[in-house]
């Protein structure tokens, strides 16, 4: 029996499981924590990138009467994300956004974050169901990939607890009606869980923030 | 870490809900145990909430396993992390929901209740439910499970009753009672090992919300990590090594084990010598040991003349509809599930299947938000983005789980055997599943979903979902790849042609290799495995000892 323990290989299976689709659900891990905790610059997009890829979220989650992913930041979650453990998608995003504005460019004469908000939403519904023309990156990397990738990391990026770069202010939260993480800090009350007790959400409460 | 030359009075193969009793009550007893367990120490300080960490790319609990299936011999194998097992001190108990059920007596012989089943490969149980009461009691009394005996008119006789009362209940319990009142179903308290109170030197539960799949930070959840481990390293007599991955048991001249040849954490290989063998590396790892350990006088894998090593493997599957309500359900406080339903799991060949299963409150999906708009909304009709979507993320609060455990039919064909070429980090040949569901389950899995969806809908749900995704569905081309319910391969049974232990777990052909994990389980039941798991462990440990005190071991 041939007994190689190597970390090589452990990368290998740990890349083939994220490759395709599954891109969209690898999952920023501690570094994009603690990177998020630093700043909330951008770190691997450009400052264009990040405005286009801004405006992108606010039509997955739009602002309404509640805040939305623009107002979550989840752009910076994902920047986050592209600088540490999600770097595998970091070629995605920089040729999926500069193909998108190439198209626009062609298109409307104008780049997606000039675009008015029913334009902004044709051109991810095309990508949404793959018929984006002029798409540079091969059928590995189809639009529906950077949709679904871009789709699922907003939605996390606005749901996962703030430390990670989104959710500010738990904007996310809010809108879900999620109060907050209580494992580490005391927990519900037999009444909260009843249902007879008001539960504090943690927006409310004064400084918290894990 | 050089080979010691001790001499171990037993060696112990996973740390889980098998292995875990075992390890307690032999070095309760004054043994000298060593326990070698694959995945790392973990502890209370690596449970946080973080369900993108855990319960999505589940980084805690076994990052590099790689699971092989398909689901039959003439289709490709896919490879992936698949079944949400735990590789770790504590094993798969440590982020268990707890739910504690006492098998039925009919559940220990199907065979004989419901005769033989045409592409199944139904058996009886060598011991039956008087067997195993007293080790259930003890099981409860041990594992602090909370429930309100009697309350279900299906449970079977119990001697005493539970040691701890029901938790309360959330509105999204009531919700479910009262849907269950109307159908004229029978609600009661779900038995669990969850602390309501202080007990067992472990607090209470703090009803934090991210229970299922989660490690306990406190402890109120019962496992080997909290109950048995502790107790069994305060002895001074267990030697717990961690990141020991096990890849062969070496048989001596007369056919007995001498101990265990393992990779430890530096790649290095190490052996341990002992008198006795217990392995509970679950069902799947506990057929990939026997069967990468061949040798001479054991050609097809240890303890496996028969040719059943790895066969009749059983997971369960899990209907599941969501729905939402007018209210605040809470299910984002407390445990996974605090009511269920037993009045559909008696089997009734009438309803065009045979067995059943327990139905039950859940707030699987329902009770941290990434799961739920990640996994669960996204996964729902209607929008994905935009502004419909962002409507669906506030139906959280409001959204709960009608769910249910069913009974798998057992098949020779559906088993584990040791995938061909790919190998793990530890340079180990994987277990490969190949596996297809039973028309039964078909059958059963459509009859529930409708049965869930008429529960929703009696308790005043506005909209319901059945669930329709892989892993929560299966159908005549949906099966399922892989389980936290892990059941079979190394059947118990008083035939040695037929099964691969006897009614004692130990195996009919090596008189010191014995297995208590769900392996030796002939059938999956309609209830979670794990008390059964724990009880037969205390069943096993007891005649153990009896045996070594008679000295005829």
């Amino acid at each position: 029996m041939t007994l190689e323990r190597s970390r090589r290989q452990f990368l290998r299976h740990t890349v083939a499981a994220s490759a395709g689709i599954l891109v969209a659900a690898q999952l920023p891990r501690p570094l994009a924590f603690a990177a998020a905790l630093r700043s909330t610059e951008p770190e691997t997009l450009s400052v264009a990138e990040w405005s286009a890829l801004e405006a992108m979220t606010a039509q997955i989650i739009p602002t309404d009467h509640q805040p939305g992913a623009r107002e979550a930041n989840c752009v910076n979650f994902i920047d986050k994300a592209l600088a540490n453990e999600d770097a595998v998608a970091l070629p995605l995003y920089r040729g999926g956004l500069a193909a998108i504005d190439a198209f626009c460019q062609t298109r409307y004469a104008a780049t997606f974050v000039k675009l008015p908000a029913s334009d902004q939403q044709a051109v991810l519904s095309s990508l949404e169901k793959n018929t984006l023309e002029g798409w540079p990156l091969g059928p590995e990397a189809p639009p529906a990939m950077f949709f679904e990738t871009l789709r699922i990391h907003t939605v996390i990026g606005f749901l996962a607890a703030p430390a990670y770069g989104g959710n500010a202010q738990f904007s996310g939260w809010q809108v879900a009606g999620y109060p907050g993480s209580e494992h580490h800090s005391g927990g519900y009350t037999r009444g909260q869980v009843e249902g007879v007790e008001e539960i504090v959400p943690v927006w409310e409460r004064d400084h918290r923030g894990h | 870490m050089s080979a010691k030359q001790e001499v171990y009075d037993v060696c112990v193969i996973g740390t889980g809900a098998g292995g875990g009793v075992m390890i307690d009550q032999l070095t309760a007893a004054g043994l000298n145990v060593v326990a070698l367990e694959r995945g790392p120490q973990i502890s209370p300080g690596d449970f946080d909430e973080d369900e993108l960490k855990i319960i999505i790319r589940r980084k805690l609990f076994a990052p590099d396993k790689i699971d092989a299936y398909r689901p039959d011999e003439h289709s490709p194998t896919e490879y992936g992390n698949i079944a949400e097992i735990v590789h770790g001190v504590g094993g798969s108990i440590t982020h268990w929901g707890a739910w504690a059920w006492r098998f039925r007596p009919d559940e220990f012989r199907e065979l004989s209740v419901e005769g033989s089943v045409p592409g199944a490969s139904l058996a009886d149980w060598p011991i039956g439910y008087e067997d195993m009461e007293p080790y259930y009691q003890q099981a409860e009394a041990d594992f602090g499970v909370a429930g309100q005996a009697g309350s279900n008119p299906f449970e079977a006789k119990r001697s005493q009753p539970y040691p701890n009362p029901p938790h309360p209940w959330r509105p999204s319990s009531r919700r479910f009672a009262s849907g269950a009142r109307k159908l004229g179903y029978q609600p009661f308290p779900l038995p669990v090992a969850i602390n309501s109170r202080v007990y067992g030197n472990r607090p209470g539960c703090i009803n934090g919300g991210a229970c299922r799949a989660h490690g306990c930070p406190i402890h109120a959840k019962a496992s080997t990590l909290s109950v048995s481990l502790p107790r069994a390293l305060m002895t001074g007599k267990l030697d717990l090594r961690a990141n020991a991955a096990v890849y062969e048991l070496p048989v001596d001249k007369n056919g007995r084990l001498t101990g265990a040849r393992y990779i430890d954490g530096s790649g290095e290989q190490q052996e341990v010598r002992a008198k006795h063998v217990i392995v509970a590396a679950g069902s799947l790892g506990t057929a990939q040991l026997l069967l990468l350990s061949r040798s001479g006088q054991f050609p097809d894998g240890l303890a496996n003349g028969s040719g059943e090593v790895g066969r009749n493997l059983t997971f369960h599957h899990f209907p599941v509809v969501a729905a939402t309500f007018d209210e605040d359900l809470r299910t984002y406080t407390g445990i996974e599930s605090l009511v269920a339903i037993d009045d559909l799991h008696p089997s009734n060949p009438k309803r065009g299947f045979i067995r059943g299963g327990v139905i039950a409150e859940s707030n699987v999906a329902s009770n941290q938000p990434v799961i739920f708009g990640a996994v669960l909304q996204s996964q729902s009709p209607g929008a994905r983005w935009g502004a419909g979507f962002k409507d669906k993320l506030r139906e959280f609060p409001r959204t709960m789980l009608f769910s249910s455990i069913c009974e798998e039919l057992p098949m020779s064909s559906s088993r584990v055997d040791l995938d061909p070429e790919k190998k793990d980090g530890f340079g180990l040949y994987v277990p490969r599943v190949t596996k297809k569901q039973h028309e039964n389950d078909v059958l059963m899995h459509r009859y529930f979903q409708k049965k869930l969806k008429d529960l929703a809908e009696a308790a005043g749900a506005e909209k319901t979902l059945v669930l329709d995704v892989p892993g929560a569905t299966i159908g005549d081309d949906m099966h399922q790849k892989g389980s936290t319910h892990n059941h079979g391969t190394c059947r118990m049974g008083n035939d040695p042609k037929s099964s691969v232990v006897n009614k004692w777990c130990q195996s009919h052909e090596v008189p010191n290799l014995w297995i208590t994990d769900a392996s030796v389980f002939p059938t999956a039941g309609g209830y979670n495995p794990t008390l059964t798991i724990l009880a037969n462990a205390y069943r096993v440990a007891d005649h153990f000892l009896a045996e070594m005190r008679r000295q005829s071991l």
